[in-house]
Formats: C-alpha cells, sequence, structure tokens
C-alpha cells in the first residue's frame, strides 16, 4: 500500500440496510479492479453492526488489505458516515456506494472514467427500472419536488452510487440526512455534475414501503435543503415573503368588517371574522420577527460565510 | 498600491476589452497605482477567455472566476475580498458608467470623504420601467435610512478600502453600502457622473426586484438602527400591539352586556401574546447580539483613526 491512494472508495452501512457484506465486496472488489486505479475501500459502520463488522474482519484476516472499516459509536445518520469516511479517506477521487445491490457492480469502471478532468461529479440514474410502479412513483414525485424547490434537474437522487471530486465535498458542508440530497447542493455551488443511466441490479427490484416518520422526515430534510440553499444569507426574504402575505391577508378582512361596523353597522364584537383576521395579523408578525431575528443572526454571526464560490483566479 | 478598480461581469464578451481600455485610458494619465479586478460572474459566454486573454498580457489586471451565477452583490465582495488598493472603486461591466468620471472621485476623496457615489443625474434608461421606481425607492431609502443619496443604484462608486472591507455585504447589499456605512459615522460625498445608454447586450434586471429591496430595506433599517439594542425595536414593536390589545379589551368591556364580545375579547388576548412573543424576541436578539462577532461598535471604530489621504495625491 505504497503507492499513493487514486480512489477512495466509501460504503456507508445505515439504517439497517445492507445485503450480503462478503459477496458485495467482492463483487465491488473485482469492478474496482478492473478501473485500473490504486484504491482503497473503506466500510463506515454507522453505529454497532456486528454482522457487517465479524464479516469485513474476517475479510481483512484473509489478506484484504485494501478494505478499511470505520466505526462510529452510535448512529448519527448516513451524510454524518460518510463525512467521516472522507476525513480518513486520502483519494482525489471518491466514489460512494451503497452497502446493498443498487447497480450492476460491472458499470463501475465506466463511472469512474466519466470523471474527468472537465467534470466534478457523477451521479447514476438506475435504468431502466426493474422495480414496482409504487417504487417509481414516489421516486418520482420527490425528485419532482426537488425540482422545483432546488432547480437541479436530476431524475434519481435514491441512488447512492456517486464518483465525485475531492474538492467538492471540501466545499459543502454535509450533515445529518442531506446526502440524498449532495447532487442538488453541488448543483448549487456551480460543480458540474453528469447524470449517467444505469442497469439496475437485480436485487435492488424489490417493493419498498416506509413507514410515514419517513416520509415527513424527507420533506423536512426537503424544506430545510430549500431553505439553506435560497436563503441562508437572506432569511427576512423567505420569512418576509410568508409573513406580510399572511398579514396581509387578515388586515384586508379586517378592514372590511370595520368598515362594514363604520359604515352599515353590522356589529363588530361578536363576529368570528374578527377573530380570525386578528390571527392572520399576529401570525403574520410572529412570522416577519423571526425573520428579523434571522437577520440579526446573519449580521452578527455569519462573517466568514462567503456567498460566492470562486473556480479560478487569473493573475 | 493606490488604487482596485472592481468591474462585475455577467455575459459581457462584447464589452469586457472596451472596458478594459476605457479603464486604463482613464487612469493612465493619474499616475496613481492601480489594479484591475474583473469578477466573471458565472458567465456562460466568452467573457472569461477575453478577460484571461487580456490579463496574461497585463499583470495588473486579476480575474476572478466564479463557479456559477452568484449576483451582483456577491461579485462585488469577492472583488473586494480581493482588492489590495487602499481606495477601492466599484463599477458596472457593461460600459454604461464612465471610466473617465474615476478621477473626479478620487479628487473627492482627497478631500477627505470616505465614501463617494455617483450620481447618474443624466440617466440613459427606460422611464417607466427603470427610472421613476428608482426615483421613489431612492426617496424611500433615503427616509428610512437617514442617509440621503440620490441614486443608490448607480454602481460607480468609490470607497476607502479599511472601511468597505469591515462592512458585511451580502445578498443584494450593494445598494445599502452608504446606509450600511453610516453606522461607523463615515463622510459620504455624492458626485454627477455620466450615465451611457447600453450599446450592447441586454439588461438583466426587471421589476420583479421591488419587494426584494423593501425586505432588504427592513433589514438595513433593523441592522443600522438597531442590531446594537434589539430589544428597543422589539419592544416599540410590542407597546404598539399591547396598545391594540387594551384597546379591543375597553372595546369589550363597553359592549352591552345583551351582545356577545367574546370575539373582541380574544382579540385582545391574541394581541396580548403577540405582544409578549416580540419581547421574548427582543431579548433573544440581545443575547444573540452579545454572542456573536460582529460588532456595530467595531464599524464605528474605524473612523476615529484618522488617515491621511493626501499621500494618493500624486507627487
Amino acid at each position: 500500500m505504497s503507492a499513493k491512494i487514486e480512489l477512495s472508495v466509501i460504503v456507508p452501512v445505515s439504517e439497517s440496510r445492507y445485503d450480503g457484506t462478503t459477496e458485495l465486496y467482492l463483487e465491488y472488489k473485482q469492478a474496482l479492479e478492473t478501473a485500473g486505479l490504486n484504491y482503497e475501500l473503506i466500510y463506515v459502520l454507522d453505529g454497532p453492526y456486528p454482522e457487517v463488522e465479524l464479516a469485513l474482519t474476517k475479510l481483512i484476516e484473509g489478506g484484504e488489505e485494501k478494505l478499511r472499516i470505520i466505526k462510529l459509536a452510535k448512529y448519527f445518520g448516513e451524510a454524518t458516515a460518510l463525512k467521516a469516511g472522507f476525513k480518513y479517506s486520502s483519494g482525489e477521487l471518491i466514489m460512494t456506494l451503497p452497502a446493498y445491490q443498487q447497480i450492476k457492480s460491472a458499470e463501475l469502471p465506466r463511472l469512474i472514467a466519466l470523471c474527468s478532468s472537465k467534470v466534478d461529479m457523477v451521479i447514476v440514474r438506475r435504468w431502466p427500472r426493474l422495480d414496482s410502479m409504487f417504487n417509481r412513483l414516489q421516486s418520482r414525485v420527490f425528485n419532482q419536488i426537488l425540482v422545483g424547490l432546488t432547480g437541479a434537474d436530476f431524475k434519481d437522487l435514491g441512488c447512492s452510487v456517486r464518483v465525485l471530486k475531492r474538492r467538492v465535498i471540501d466545499e459543502i458542508h454535509l450533515y445529518g440526512d442531506q446526502h440524498r440530497f449532495l447532487p442538488a447542493l453541488a448543483y448549487r455551488h456551480g460543480f458540474k455534475i453528469v447524470e449517467e443511466d444505469v442497469e439496475q441490479s437485480q436485487k435492488d427490484a424489490f417493493q419498498r414501503v416506509y413507514s410515514v416518520g419517513v416520509y415527513v422526515r424527507r420533506l423536512l430534510d426537503l424544506l430545510s435543503v430549500f431553505f439553506l440553499i435560497k436563503f441562508t444569507k437572506k432569511p427576512l426574504r423567505f420569512f418576509g415573503l410568508v409573513g406580510v402575505s399572511i398579514a396581509t391577508l387578515g388586515g384586508l378582512i379586517l378592514f372590511y368588517i370595520i368598515g362594514e361596523r363604520l359604515f352599515a353597522g353590522i356589529p363588530l364584537g361578536n363576529r368570528p371574522a374578527l377573530m380570525l383576521s386578528s390571527l392572520f395579523v399576529v401570525l403574520g408578525a410572529q412570522v416577519v420577527s423571526i425573520g428579523l431575528i434571522g437577520e440579526i443572526i446573519i449580521f452578527t454571526h455569519a462573517k466568514k460565510i462567503k456567498e460566492y464560490t470562486v473556480e479560478e483566479i487569473i493573475n | 498600491m493606490d488604487l482596485s478598480v472592481i468591474v462585475p461581469f455577467y455575459n459581457e464578451e462584447a464589452c469586457i476589452e472596451d472596458m478594459y481600455n476605457a479603464v486604463v485610458a482613464a487612469l493612465e494619465p493619474t499616475g496613481y497605482s492601480y489594479e484591475l479586478l474583473f469578477v466573471d460572474d458565472g458567465s456562460k459566454d466568452a467573457t472569461f477567455n477575453k478577460a484571461k486573454q487580456i490579463a496574461l498580457k497585463d499583470p495588473r489586471l486579476r480575474v476572478i472566476k466564479f463557479r456559477r451565477n452568484y449576483g451582483q452583490t456577491p461579485a462585488m465582495a469577492a472583488g473586494i475580498d480581493h482588492a489590495q488598493g487602499r481606495v477601492l472603486v466599484t463599477m458596472d461591466g457593461d460600459l454604461q458608467n464612465d471610466p473617465a468620471d474615476i478621477p473626479l472621485f478620487l479628487e473627492k476623496m482627497d478631500e477627505g470623504y470616505d465614501i463617494v457615489v455617483g450620481w447618474r443625474h443624466k440617466r440613459q434608461d427606460k422611464l417607466i420601467t427603470r427610472k421613476i421606481p428608482s426615483k421613489i425607492a431612492n426617496w424611500i431609502i433615503g427616509k428610512v435610512t437617514g442617509v440621503p443619496i440620490k441614486d443608490n443604484g448607480c454602481s460607480l462608486k468609490a470607497y476607502r478600502a479599511d472601511i468597505i472591507k469591515k462592512i458585511p455585504l451580502y445578498s443584494e447589499m450593494h445598494r445599502f453600502i452608504p446606509a450600511m456605512a453610516s453606522l461607523s459615522g463615515v463622510r459620504i460625498a455624492e458626485i454627477k457622473v455620466n450615465h451611457n445608454a447600453r450599446t450592447t447586450g441586454v439588461s438583466k434586471y426587471g421589476l420583479s426586484r421591488i419587494y426584494k429591496v423593501l425586505l432588504d430595506l427592513l433589514t438595513i433599517k433593523t441592522i443600522v438602527s438597531f442590531a446594537s439594542r434589539p430589544l428597543i425595536w422589539f419592544g416599540s414593536m410590542a407597546l404598539a400591539m399591547g396598545m391594540i390589545s387594551v384597546v379591543a379589551f375597553i372595546y369589550a368591556m363597553l359592549l352591552s352586556a345583551s351582545e356577545n364580545s367574546v370575539a373582541m375579547m380574544g382579540v385582545s388576548v391574541l394581541f396580548a401574546f403577540l405582544m409578549t412573543f416580540l419581547v421574548l424576541s427582543g431579548v433573544l436578539c440581545e443575547l444573540i447580539y452579545k454572542t456573536g462577532n460582529q460588532k456595530v461598535e467595531a464599524l464605528s471604530e474605524m473612523t476615529s483613526k484618522e488617515i491621511c489621504f493626501t499621500t494618493l495625491n500624486k507627487n
């Protein structure tokens, strides 16, 4: 292992989703060997996974010297696991792979070759899809929302096979469950991203139904990514728009019913509409003041956050 | 280095060479040492390549290339961050500002002003969509911020470097730099400048900015007047809400027993809640300000050091 590592492959094991570790490792290994780069393969265990750990330790004892294991003390989320992997790897080129079968691993060398000098990131779209209509529909909906919110037009963010340059993760701050949005975040930073169609693995094609909590969490993640992308340095633009619209609505109703009281003599004190419109005004004022708090946070704390990313400086 | 000229470009391949020639022609006779900073704001055309060509011949020109389009303020902020001159001049990249005006700005700086802003007194733009909205906006901005400047939108401005580098510049705040700088008690002068009609390219502005400018104005007002004592700002709003609450309460009491006053009473309680919320927000902001690393006082400290400008005078 003396030669410089060119490619770091990171496999996060998270949320109890993994397939037969030994088989998968051997499959990945075979594919990576054909790519012809000097690589390392790092498994990041996001919490205790004794079964995976045992299988991997056996492999290492069996002489797999390119394999490394990083074990996190408890469950932190896949983005954190990935970040730990990034930190302890050294290759300029990074590949993330799922701990389960998603695509035909024979395609990996092709993806690595795609990440040439002009491209910062290669992501994968599983196509043609073998899974059920229901799965396809839920990914479609998820992606459609994402496109609408961030403007990043990617077809399959559920696929965790990605090849990227180290500079991408140096610039992007990931946490929680945001690994899924890495392409969207990278896109907003102005990186060049290529989406490539790759055949889906047969084993990935089962029906997935998640609990309601998972869907809610994903939507909240989407909201936070959307907010961070668009309004990090201008919170009042977001809160102000929401708050002012609500308050204006309330104000107009209020105006109308007060006018009715003054000119038509309709009693005011017992109208539910009075309550409703006042509620709107109050809610609007609260939202706007939250925006103002946000602005003060930005002014006093975010001096170092640069709003731009520089690609090149000449002279 | 005496002078840095910062020019953001976005898809201005037709202008960039003329711009460079005009700036050099304007500055060469003055005898100052100067540098040019061209910021390519993620142009999709040949702007960057053309700038690169010039920069290879002239070491005084630095070109900063963004990864993607970020907007005018980040572009100017990048230029300001990288500038080395003692006086910084910013201007538009579309030749609507006349570089021949720059020496006038320097003369004004020599008189002891910290910031000199341009005023396009014979503005060559469309009346309805550009001139009238801008007149109104400037009037409002002057009233709200207390810094009456006739033309906030003019990009041609000159700053003392040590002042502008300390002012946080984000979102679309370049319009409000003079207001922000007034925090530090700077001396601001305004001079008339030439304004040419656009000869090439298309204007990149629209009317959609109005709500953004208004919200930015609210932000700037909060920061300029109240960042260092937010409780007063939130407290005075809370007081107004408290009055509404009291008025509603009295009204509810005055209603005859036959009338149902529940709704009016509810309104009174609602506004009392809002008052509490605002007071607490103010307290929260005090905390945020106290722990932050950007202090309004720090901005005003810098003008207390008198810096002699006569060194800028040639010979």
